[in-house]
Protein backbone atom coordinates (compact mmCIF):
# COMPACT_ATOMS: atom_id res chain seq x y z
CA UNK A 1 0.00 0.00 0.00
CA UNK A 2 1.43 3.53 -1.15
CA UNK A 3 0.22 6.36 1.43
CA UNK A 4 -0.67 9.45 -0.22
CA UNK A 5 -2.88 10.74 1.99
CA UNK A 6 -3.40 14.22 2.25
CA UNK A 7 -4.83 16.74 4.41
CA UNK A 8 -7.22 19.32 3.20
CA UNK A 9 -6.02 23.03 2.99
CA UNK A 10 -8.40 25.39 5.01
CA UNK A 11 -7.62 29.18 5.85
CA UNK A 12 -6.30 28.46 9.45
CA UNK A 13 -4.08 25.91 8.08
CA UNK A 14 -0.21 27.15 8.22
CA UNK A 15 0.73 27.41 4.62
CA UNK A 16 4.38 25.40 4.11
CA UNK A 17 6.88 26.51 1.26
CA UNK A 18 8.13 23.74 -0.78
CA UNK A 19 10.95 23.11 1.18
CA UNK A 20 8.32 23.03 4.36
CA UNK A 21 5.81 20.26 2.70
CA UNK A 22 8.55 18.08 1.35
CA UNK A 23 9.89 18.07 5.18
CA UNK A 24 6.93 17.39 6.62
CA UNK A 25 5.95 14.36 3.72
CA UNK A 26 9.05 13.10 4.52
CA UNK A 27 8.58 12.40 8.02
CA UNK A 28 4.84 11.15 7.03
CA UNK A 29 6.35 8.34 5.01
CA UNK A 30 9.54 7.42 7.73
CA UNK A 31 6.58 7.63 10.29
CA UNK A 32 4.73 5.18 7.70
CA UNK A 33 8.03 2.94 7.53
CA UNK A 34 8.59 2.31 10.68
CA UNK A 35 5.15 1.37 11.55
CA UNK A 36 4.70 -1.37 8.39
CA UNK A 37 8.89 -2.31 8.56
CA UNK A 38 10.73 -2.01 11.52
CA UNK A 39 7.51 -2.74 14.03
CA UNK A 40 6.97 -6.31 12.57
CA UNK A 41 11.33 -6.34 12.75
CA UNK A 42 10.07 -6.07 16.99
CA UNK A 43 8.56 -9.81 16.89
CA UNK A 44 11.61 -11.94 15.75
CA UNK A 45 13.41 -9.77 17.88
CA UNK A 46 11.59 -10.93 21.26
CA UNK A 47 11.78 -14.67 20.19
CA UNK A 48 15.24 -14.55 20.21
CA UNK A 49 15.36 -12.96 23.92
CA UNK A 50 12.20 -14.91 25.22
CA UNK A 51 14.20 -17.94 24.33
CA UNK A 52 16.82 -16.76 26.46
CA UNK A 53 14.93 -15.72 29.10
CA UNK A 54 13.27 -19.01 29.37
CA UNK A 55 16.66 -20.74 29.32
CA UNK A 56 17.55 -18.51 32.57
CA UNK A 57 14.60 -18.38 34.33
CA UNK A 58 12.79 -21.47 33.44
CA UNK A 59 9.69 -19.44 33.14
CA UNK A 60 7.89 -16.74 30.87
CA UNK A 61 8.15 -12.89 31.82
CA UNK A 62 5.55 -12.05 34.08
CA UNK A 63 4.19 -8.91 32.81
CA UNK A 64 4.77 -6.28 30.41
CA UNK A 65 7.71 -4.06 32.83
CA UNK A 66 9.43 -7.53 32.83
CA UNK A 67 9.27 -7.65 29.15
CA UNK A 68 10.52 -4.23 28.92
CA UNK A 69 13.77 -5.16 31.06
CA UNK A 70 14.90 -7.98 28.74
CA UNK A 71 14.11 -5.51 25.41
CA UNK A 72 15.31 -2.52 26.17
CA UNK A 73 19.14 -3.55 25.34
CA UNK A 74 18.20 -5.59 22.27
CA UNK A 75 19.43 -3.93 19.41
CA UNK A 76 16.55 -4.62 16.91
CA UNK A 77 14.22 -3.10 19.31
CA UNK A 78 16.77 0.19 20.13
CA UNK A 79 16.86 1.08 16.23
CA UNK A 80 13.09 0.65 16.42
CA UNK A 81 12.45 2.91 19.67
CA UNK A 82 14.91 5.57 18.64
CA UNK A 83 13.54 6.02 14.69
CA UNK A 84 10.19 6.02 16.33
CA UNK A 85 11.22 8.73 18.76
CA UNK A 86 13.17 10.54 16.27
CA UNK A 87 10.27 10.29 14.14
CA UNK A 88 8.12 12.07 16.82
CA UNK A 89 10.36 14.92 16.90
CA UNK A 90 11.37 15.92 12.99
CA UNK A 91 7.36 15.65 12.89
CA UNK A 92 6.73 18.74 15.22
CA UNK A 93 10.27 20.44 14.10
CA UNK A 94 8.94 20.41 10.37
CA UNK A 95 5.33 21.72 11.63
CA UNK A 96 7.04 24.34 13.97
CA UNK A 97 9.38 26.12 11.41
CA UNK A 98 6.37 27.57 8.97
CA UNK A 99 4.38 28.14 12.09
CA UNK A 100 7.04 30.43 13.34
CA UNK A 101 7.49 32.18 10.42
CA UNK A 102 3.20 33.19 9.86
CA UNK A 103 2.72 33.08 13.58
CA UNK A 104 1.77 37.18 13.99
CA UNK A 105 -0.32 36.56 10.67
CA UNK A 106 -2.10 33.41 12.00
CA UNK A 107 -2.99 34.49 15.35
CA UNK A 108 -4.70 38.07 13.63
CA UNK A 109 -6.59 35.87 10.81
CA UNK A 110 -7.65 33.27 13.79
CA UNK A 111 -9.12 36.70 15.65
CA UNK A 112 -10.99 37.94 12.40
CA UNK A 113 -12.46 34.60 11.80
CA UNK A 114 -13.58 33.98 15.55
CA UNK A 115 -15.26 38.02 15.05
CA UNK A 116 -16.77 36.37 11.90
CA UNK A 117 -18.62 33.49 14.04
CA UNK A 118 -21.80 33.88 15.48
CA UNK A 119 -20.55 30.77 17.96
CA UNK A 120 -19.55 31.72 21.31
CA UNK A 121 -15.92 31.33 21.89
CA UNK A 122 -15.46 31.17 26.05
CA UNK A 123 -11.70 31.62 27.40
CA UNK A 124 -11.55 31.98 30.95
CA UNK A 125 -8.87 34.21 32.21
CA UNK A 126 -8.97 32.88 35.77
CA UNK A 127 -9.16 28.94 34.25
CA UNK A 128 -6.61 26.74 36.34
CA UNK A 129 -5.19 24.33 33.91
CA UNK A 130 -4.56 20.84 35.48
CA UNK A 131 -1.17 19.65 35.81
CA UNK A 132 -1.83 16.30 33.72
CA UNK A 133 -1.57 18.89 30.74
CA UNK A 134 1.41 20.93 32.14
CA UNK A 135 3.91 18.80 33.50
CA UNK A 136 5.17 16.98 30.24
CA UNK A 137 4.09 18.02 26.96
CA UNK A 138 2.28 15.32 25.97
CA UNK A 139 3.68 13.19 22.98
CA UNK A 140 6.05 15.44 22.64
CA UNK A 141 4.88 18.65 21.22
CA UNK A 142 6.86 21.78 22.49
CA UNK A 143 5.17 24.27 24.44
CA UNK A 144 2.06 21.38 25.09
CA UNK A 145 -1.62 21.46 24.14
CA UNK A 146 -1.92 24.88 26.71
CA UNK A 147 1.66 27.12 25.81
CA UNK A 148 1.09 29.85 24.74
CA UNK A 149 4.04 32.78 23.58
CA UNK A 150 1.65 35.91 23.49
CA UNK A 151 -1.41 37.45 23.66
CA UNK A 152 -4.60 35.70 21.74
CA UNK A 153 -2.12 32.62 20.73
CA UNK A 154 -3.36 29.82 18.31
CA UNK A 155 0.50 28.65 17.60
CA UNK A 156 -0.03 25.19 19.22
CA UNK A 157 -3.27 24.90 18.19
CA UNK A 158 -2.04 24.93 14.55
CA UNK A 159 1.21 23.14 15.85
CA UNK A 160 -1.50 20.40 16.94
CA UNK A 161 -3.91 20.33 13.54
CA UNK A 162 -0.51 19.73 11.00
CA UNK A 163 1.10 17.18 13.81
CA UNK A 164 -2.24 15.39 14.33
CA UNK A 165 -2.43 14.83 10.48
CA UNK A 166 1.48 14.07 10.18
CA UNK A 167 1.23 11.85 13.39
CA UNK A 168 -1.82 9.93 11.86
CA UNK A 169 -0.54 9.69 8.18
CA UNK A 170 -3.70 10.86 7.58
CA UNK A 171 -5.18 7.72 8.27
CA UNK A 172 -7.64 9.99 9.83
CA UNK A 173 -8.84 11.72 6.45
CA UNK A 174 -8.57 15.01 4.72
CA UNK A 175 -9.91 17.14 7.95
CA UNK A 176 -8.45 14.79 10.54
CA UNK A 177 -11.91 13.43 11.61
CA UNK A 178 -11.94 10.22 11.21
CA UNK A 179 -12.51 9.87 14.93
CA UNK A 180 -15.50 11.85 15.08
CA UNK A 181 -16.90 10.82 11.99
CA UNK A 182 -16.82 7.17 12.68
CA UNK A 183 -18.65 7.65 16.33
CA UNK A 184 -20.77 9.69 14.51
CA UNK A 185 -22.07 7.13 11.97
CA UNK A 186 -21.92 4.17 15.16
CA UNK A 187 -24.83 6.44 16.85
CA UNK A 188 -26.77 6.38 13.71
CA UNK A 189 -26.44 3.37 13.05
CA UNK A 190 -26.51 1.65 16.21
CA UNK A 191 -29.31 4.28 18.26
CA UNK A 192 -32.00 4.74 15.69
CA UNK A 193 -34.31 7.64 16.31
CA UNK A 194 -31.75 8.73 18.78
CA UNK A 195 -32.10 12.69 17.61
CA UNK A 196 -29.67 14.56 20.40
CA UNK A 197 -30.49 17.92 20.49
CA UNK A 198 -27.37 18.97 23.03
CA UNK A 199 -24.63 17.30 22.36
CA UNK A 200 -20.77 17.89 24.08
CA UNK A 201 -17.59 17.18 22.94
CA UNK A 202 -14.79 16.91 25.60
CA UNK A 203 -11.56 17.47 25.54
CA UNK A 204 -11.99 18.75 22.07
CA UNK A 205 -8.64 20.25 21.23
CA UNK A 206 -9.03 21.86 17.71
CA UNK A 207 -12.30 20.23 16.97
CA UNK A 208 -11.28 17.58 14.32
CA UNK A 209 -13.97 15.20 16.03
CA UNK A 210 -16.46 17.96 17.07
CA UNK A 211 -17.38 19.63 13.71
CA UNK A 212 -18.38 16.06 12.09
CA UNK A 213 -21.28 16.51 15.20
CA UNK A 214 -22.80 19.76 13.69
CA UNK A 215 -22.91 17.92 10.07
CA UNK A 216 -24.90 14.75 10.97
CA UNK A 217 -27.15 16.45 13.37
CA UNK A 218 -27.02 20.00 11.72
CA UNK A 219 -30.33 21.18 14.04
CA UNK A 220 -28.19 20.16 17.70
CA UNK A 221 -26.40 22.77 19.92
CA UNK A 222 -23.17 21.43 19.41
CA UNK A 223 -20.21 22.63 22.04
CA UNK A 224 -17.07 21.69 22.19
CA UNK A 225 -14.68 21.83 25.80
CA UNK A 226 -11.26 21.94 26.70
CA UNK A 227 -8.41 23.17 28.94
CA UNK A 228 -6.10 24.70 26.78
CA UNK A 229 -6.96 28.03 25.40
CA UNK A 230 -4.58 28.01 22.14
CA UNK A 231 -6.22 25.00 20.94
CA UNK A 232 -10.06 26.52 21.74
CA UNK A 233 -9.01 29.59 19.64
CA UNK A 234 -7.50 27.55 16.75
CA UNK A 235 -10.95 25.36 17.07
CA UNK A 236 -13.19 28.08 16.81
CA UNK A 237 -11.45 30.00 13.62
CA UNK A 238 -10.58 26.84 12.36
CA UNK A 239 -14.40 25.69 12.41
CA UNK A 240 -15.74 28.78 11.04
CA UNK A 241 -13.10 28.83 7.93
CA UNK A 242 -14.69 25.72 6.93
CA UNK A 243 -18.72 27.15 7.48
CA UNK A 244 -19.05 25.51 10.42
CA UNK A 245 -20.28 27.65 13.98
CA UNK A 246 -20.26 25.21 16.80
CA UNK A 247 -19.43 26.65 20.14
CA UNK A 248 -16.16 26.00 22.32
CA UNK A 249 -15.82 26.53 25.71
CA UNK A 250 -12.60 26.38 28.18
CA UNK A 251 -13.93 23.84 30.39
CA UNK A 252 -12.62 21.30 32.88
CA UNK A 253 -14.19 17.78 31.56
CA UNK A 254 -13.77 16.80 35.17
CA UNK A 255 -15.81 19.30 36.51
CA UNK A 256 -17.56 21.30 33.71
CA UNK A 257 -19.93 24.17 35.81
CA UNK A 258 -22.58 22.64 33.81
CA UNK A 259 -25.98 21.96 35.27
CA UNK A 260 -27.22 18.41 35.83
CA UNK A 261 -29.31 17.20 33.14
CA UNK A 262 -28.07 19.44 30.27
CA UNK A 263 -26.60 16.88 27.54
CA UNK A 264 -28.33 14.22 25.61
CA UNK A 265 -24.78 13.17 23.93
CA UNK A 266 -21.73 13.28 25.54
CA UNK A 267 -18.35 12.08 23.68
CA UNK A 268 -14.70 12.08 23.74
CA UNK A 269 -12.13 11.13 21.35
CA UNK A 270 -9.07 9.81 22.79
CA UNK A 271 -9.07 12.32 25.74
CA UNK A 272 -9.31 9.62 28.82
CA UNK A 273 -5.55 8.38 28.19
CA UNK A 274 -3.92 12.22 28.75
CA UNK A 275 -6.14 12.82 31.74
CA UNK A 276 -5.41 11.29 35.46
CA UNK A 277 -5.69 8.76 37.32
CA UNK A 278 -8.44 10.71 39.49
CA UNK A 279 -9.47 13.11 36.72
CA UNK A 280 -10.74 10.24 35.04
CA UNK A 281 -13.66 8.92 37.45
CA UNK A 282 -13.93 12.31 38.26
CA UNK A 283 -15.06 13.23 34.85
CA UNK A 284 -17.18 9.80 34.46
CA UNK A 285 -19.38 11.27 37.42
CA UNK A 286 -19.67 14.70 35.68
CA UNK A 287 -20.65 12.85 31.90
CA UNK A 288 -23.16 10.70 34.54
CA UNK A 289 -24.65 14.14 36.51
CA UNK A 290 -24.85 16.45 33.22
CA UNK A 291 -26.24 14.40 30.92
CA UNK A 292 -30.26 13.82 30.71
CA UNK A 293 -32.08 10.47 31.50
CA UNK A 294 -31.94 8.50 28.89
CA UNK A 295 -28.56 10.42 27.12
CA UNK A 296 -25.52 8.67 25.61
CA UNK A 297 -21.48 8.89 27.38
CA UNK A 298 -19.51 7.81 24.31
CA UNK A 299 -15.38 7.89 25.23
CA UNK A 300 -13.59 7.29 22.25
CA UNK A 301 -9.85 5.74 23.43
CA UNK A 302 -7.98 2.82 24.39
CA UNK A 303 -9.52 -0.63 25.92
CA UNK A 304 -8.36 -1.57 29.07
CA UNK A 305 -5.17 -4.25 28.77
CA UNK A 306 -6.70 -8.18 29.40
CA UNK A 307 -3.21 -9.22 29.65
CA UNK A 308 -3.79 -11.95 27.44
CA UNK A 309 -0.73 -11.03 24.93
CA UNK A 310 1.83 -9.16 27.20
CA UNK A 311 4.39 -8.39 24.55
CA UNK A 312 1.48 -6.26 22.56
CA UNK A 313 1.08 -4.40 25.74
CA UNK A 314 4.99 -4.06 26.10
CA UNK A 315 4.96 -2.80 22.63
CA UNK A 316 2.37 -0.15 23.40
CA UNK A 317 3.47 0.89 26.83
CA UNK A 318 6.26 2.33 24.72
CA UNK A 319 4.08 5.73 24.42
CA UNK A 320 4.19 5.64 28.29
CA UNK A 321 7.53 5.52 28.28
CA UNK A 322 9.16 7.61 25.13
CA UNK A 323 6.09 9.58 23.65
CA UNK A 324 5.94 11.72 27.21
CA UNK A 325 1.88 9.58 27.27
CA UNK A 326 2.36 9.69 31.49
CA UNK A 327 -1.27 8.03 31.76
CA UNK A 328 -1.22 5.65 28.93
CA UNK A 329 -0.34 2.47 29.96
CA UNK A 330 -1.96 3.75 33.95
CA UNK A 331 -4.99 4.16 32.15
CA UNK A 332 -4.93 0.83 30.28
CA UNK A 333 -5.17 -0.89 33.91
CA UNK A 334 -8.49 0.84 34.99
CA UNK A 335 -11.60 -1.31 34.52
CA UNK A 336 -13.40 1.43 32.72
CA UNK A 337 -16.82 -0.58 33.20
CA UNK A 338 -16.46 -0.62 36.91
CA UNK A 339 -15.40 3.60 36.68
CA UNK A 340 -18.96 3.83 34.92
CA UNK A 341 -20.98 1.94 37.32
CA UNK A 342 -19.16 4.07 40.20
CA UNK A 343 -20.38 6.82 38.13
CA UNK A 344 -24.35 5.77 38.51
CA UNK A 345 -24.50 3.74 35.21
CA UNK A 346 -26.31 0.43 35.17
CA UNK A 347 -23.99 -2.72 34.13
CA UNK A 348 -26.28 -3.47 31.71
CA UNK A 349 -26.18 -0.03 30.13
CA UNK A 350 -22.53 -0.01 29.67
CA UNK A 351 -20.57 -1.54 26.95
CA UNK A 352 -17.28 -1.52 24.74
CA UNK A 353 -17.89 -1.81 21.34
CA UNK A 354 -16.24 -1.13 17.99
CA UNK A 355 -16.96 2.07 15.95
CA UNK A 356 -15.56 1.48 12.34
CA UNK A 357 -13.46 3.41 10.74
CA UNK A 358 -14.71 5.99 8.28
CA UNK A 359 -11.70 5.93 6.04
CA UNK A 360 -13.85 4.23 3.21
CA UNK A 361 -15.76 7.07 2.99
CA UNK A 362 -12.46 9.87 1.62
CA UNK A 363 -11.92 7.54 -1.38
CA UNK A 364 -15.15 7.53 -2.08
CA UNK A 365 -16.02 11.63 -1.87
CA UNK A 366 -12.33 11.21 -4.21
CA UNK A 367 -10.36 13.60 -1.44
CA UNK A 368 -6.87 13.91 -2.81
CA UNK A 369 -4.33 11.05 -1.81
CA UNK A 370 -7.32 9.04 -0.65
CA UNK A 371 -6.61 6.31 -3.16
CA UNK A 372 -9.35 2.86 -2.94
CA UNK A 373 -6.65 0.49 -2.79
CA UNK A 374 -4.79 2.50 0.07
CA UNK A 375 -8.30 3.14 2.19
CA UNK A 376 -9.07 0.08 1.96
CA UNK A 377 -5.99 -1.74 3.10
CA UNK A 378 -6.19 0.89 6.25
CA UNK A 379 -9.69 -0.65 6.92
CA UNK A 380 -9.22 -3.96 6.12
CA UNK A 381 -5.74 -4.93 8.19
CA UNK A 382 -4.94 -7.27 10.74
CA UNK A 383 -4.13 -4.79 13.32
CA UNK A 384 -0.88 -5.38 15.14
CA UNK A 385 -0.05 -3.28 18.51
CA UNK A 386 1.72 -0.49 17.78
CA UNK A 387 0.03 0.56 14.23
CA UNK A 388 -1.69 3.72 14.32
CA UNK A 389 -5.20 3.30 15.01
CA UNK A 390 -6.71 -0.39 15.72
CA UNK A 391 -7.88 -3.12 12.52
CA UNK A 392 -10.50 -1.09 10.70
CA UNK A 393 -11.70 0.14 14.14
CA UNK A 394 -11.87 2.81 16.89
CA UNK A 395 -12.89 1.75 20.41
CA UNK A 396 -15.63 3.08 21.85
CA UNK A 397 -17.12 2.54 25.98
CA UNK A 398 -20.77 3.53 25.52
CA UNK A 399 -23.00 3.72 28.26
CA UNK A 400 -26.54 4.69 28.78
CA UNK A 401 -27.64 6.91 31.51
CA UNK A 402 -31.07 5.50 33.20
CA UNK A 403 -34.34 7.29 31.77
CA UNK A 404 -35.32 7.05 35.61
CA UNK A 405 -32.19 8.85 36.66
CA UNK A 406 -31.85 11.70 38.72
CA UNK A 407 -29.18 14.40 38.51
CA UNK A 408 -26.64 15.01 40.74
CA UNK A 409 -25.32 11.63 42.63
CA UNK B 1 8.52 44.39 19.59
CA UNK B 2 9.92 41.22 18.15
CA UNK B 3 8.13 38.29 16.69
CA UNK B 4 7.27 35.65 19.44
CA UNK B 5 9.20 32.64 19.39
CA UNK B 6 8.02 29.08 19.43
CA UNK B 7 8.77 26.21 21.91
CA UNK B 8 11.08 24.18 20.19
CA UNK B 9 11.78 21.56 23.01
CA UNK B 10 9.40 19.58 24.39
CA UNK B 11 8.86 19.24 28.18
CA UNK B 12 10.26 16.20 29.51
CA UNK B 13 13.49 14.06 29.52
CA UNK B 14 14.51 12.27 26.24
CA UNK B 15 15.02 8.59 26.83
CA UNK B 16 18.32 7.48 25.63
CA UNK B 17 17.94 4.41 23.58
CA UNK B 18 21.86 3.39 23.26
CA UNK B 19 24.81 2.19 25.27
CA UNK B 20 26.52 5.55 23.83
CA UNK B 21 24.81 8.74 23.81
CA UNK B 22 26.73 9.68 21.18
CA UNK B 23 25.05 7.05 18.93
CA UNK B 24 21.72 8.44 19.71
CA UNK B 25 22.92 11.79 18.29
CA UNK B 26 23.69 10.57 15.46
CA UNK B 27 20.65 8.33 14.73
CA UNK B 28 18.67 12.12 14.58
CA UNK B 29 21.41 13.61 12.35
CA UNK B 30 21.23 10.69 10.18
CA UNK B 31 17.56 10.81 9.56
CA UNK B 32 17.86 14.58 9.40
CA UNK B 33 20.45 14.48 6.89
CA UNK B 34 17.71 11.54 4.90
CA UNK B 35 14.90 14.15 5.14
CA UNK B 36 17.14 17.25 3.89
CA UNK B 37 18.34 14.52 0.72
CA UNK B 38 14.91 14.47 0.24
CA UNK B 39 13.93 17.66 0.20
CA UNK B 40 16.68 18.82 -2.23
CA UNK B 41 15.30 15.98 -4.50
CA UNK B 42 11.78 16.43 -4.80
CA UNK B 43 12.43 20.49 -4.99
CA UNK B 44 14.67 19.73 -8.01
CA UNK B 45 12.30 17.45 -9.85
CA UNK B 46 9.90 20.03 -9.80
CA UNK B 47 12.22 22.45 -10.30
CA UNK B 48 13.35 20.16 -13.94
CA UNK B 49 9.38 19.40 -14.26
CA UNK B 50 7.65 22.67 -14.33
CA UNK B 51 10.98 23.95 -17.14
CA UNK B 52 10.70 20.91 -19.17
CA UNK B 53 6.92 21.74 -18.86
CA UNK B 54 8.06 25.18 -20.55
CA UNK B 55 10.52 23.83 -23.16
CA UNK B 56 13.52 24.77 -20.91
CA UNK B 57 16.42 22.29 -20.68
CA UNK B 58 17.95 23.53 -17.51
CA UNK B 59 21.27 20.92 -16.87
CA UNK B 60 23.43 22.92 -19.30
CA UNK B 61 22.90 26.18 -17.49
CA UNK B 62 22.79 24.93 -13.86
CA UNK B 63 26.67 23.59 -15.07
CA UNK B 64 28.15 27.41 -15.31
CA UNK B 65 26.12 29.23 -12.83
CA UNK B 66 27.50 31.94 -10.50
CA UNK B 67 25.64 32.64 -7.18
CA UNK B 68 24.92 35.81 -6.54
CA UNK B 69 26.08 37.77 -3.11
CA UNK B 70 22.15 38.10 -2.41
CA UNK B 71 21.99 34.33 -2.85
CA UNK B 72 24.93 33.45 -1.32
CA UNK B 73 23.76 35.24 1.58
CA UNK B 74 20.63 32.61 1.57
CA UNK B 75 22.81 29.60 1.21
CA UNK B 76 24.60 30.47 4.16
CA UNK B 77 21.86 31.03 6.67
CA UNK B 78 19.85 27.75 5.36
CA UNK B 79 22.95 25.86 6.35
CA UNK B 80 23.15 27.37 9.98
CA UNK B 81 19.75 26.35 10.62
CA UNK B 82 19.81 22.76 9.05
CA UNK B 83 22.97 22.56 11.76
CA UNK B 84 19.90 23.81 14.54
CA UNK B 85 17.98 20.86 13.38
CA UNK B 86 21.27 18.52 12.93
CA UNK B 87 22.37 18.79 16.55
CA UNK B 88 18.81 19.02 18.17
CA UNK B 89 19.53 15.87 20.63
CA UNK B 90 22.51 17.93 21.67
CA UNK B 91 21.10 21.22 22.20
CA UNK B 92 17.56 19.18 23.60
CA UNK B 93 20.30 17.89 26.29
CA UNK B 94 21.65 20.83 27.32
CA UNK B 95 17.74 22.70 27.36
CA UNK B 96 16.78 19.47 30.11
CA UNK B 97 20.17 20.43 31.99
CA UNK B 98 19.28 24.09 32.17
CA UNK B 99 15.68 23.41 33.13
CA UNK B 100 16.64 20.23 35.46
CA UNK B 101 13.94 18.22 33.25
CA UNK B 102 15.23 15.00 34.57
CA UNK B 103 14.48 11.38 34.55
CA UNK B 104 13.78 11.30 38.18
CA UNK B 105 11.15 14.25 37.47
CA UNK B 106 9.60 12.19 34.72
CA UNK B 107 9.35 9.38 37.44
CA UNK B 108 7.42 11.50 39.97
CA UNK B 109 5.47 12.59 37.24
CA UNK B 110 4.37 9.06 35.71
CA UNK B 111 3.88 8.25 39.03
CA UNK B 112 1.96 10.84 40.93
CA UNK B 113 0.09 11.40 37.16
CA UNK B 114 -2.04 7.98 38.06
CA UNK B 115 -2.70 8.47 41.61
CA UNK B 116 -3.70 12.41 41.24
Amino acid sequence: MLNTFQQKRHAMLPETTHDESSRQEFVKSFKQYVQNRMLPNLFPAYSAQLAQFKKQHDRLPKDRREIRKIMVGDPGFRTYASANRISQELLWESVLTSIERQLPDLNSKAKSFSAASSAELLIDPDFETPRYVTALDIHCMPGGYAGEVCEGDVSTGALYDRGVYLYAMGYMGPHNDDLGRSVCNYVKRNLPGFTPKNILDMGCTVGHSTLPFKEAFPEAEVTGIDVAAPQLRYAHARAKALGAEVSFQQRDAANTGYEDNSFDLIVSHILLHETSGKAMPQIFKECHRILKPGGVMIHADLPPFDHSDLFSEFILDNETYYNNEPFWGPMRDMDQIQLAMDAGFTADQIAFDQAPMAILEFAAAHEKGYEEDAVAAVADREYEAGEFAPGGGWEVLIAHKSKEAGGAA
Amino acid sequence: MSDPTVARYSKGKRPEFYADPAMDEAMSMIMVLCSELFVLRERLDTFEAIAAEKGVMLSDEIDSYEPTQELAEQREARKQEFFDRLFYVANKRAAELATQDTSGRYESVLKSIAEE
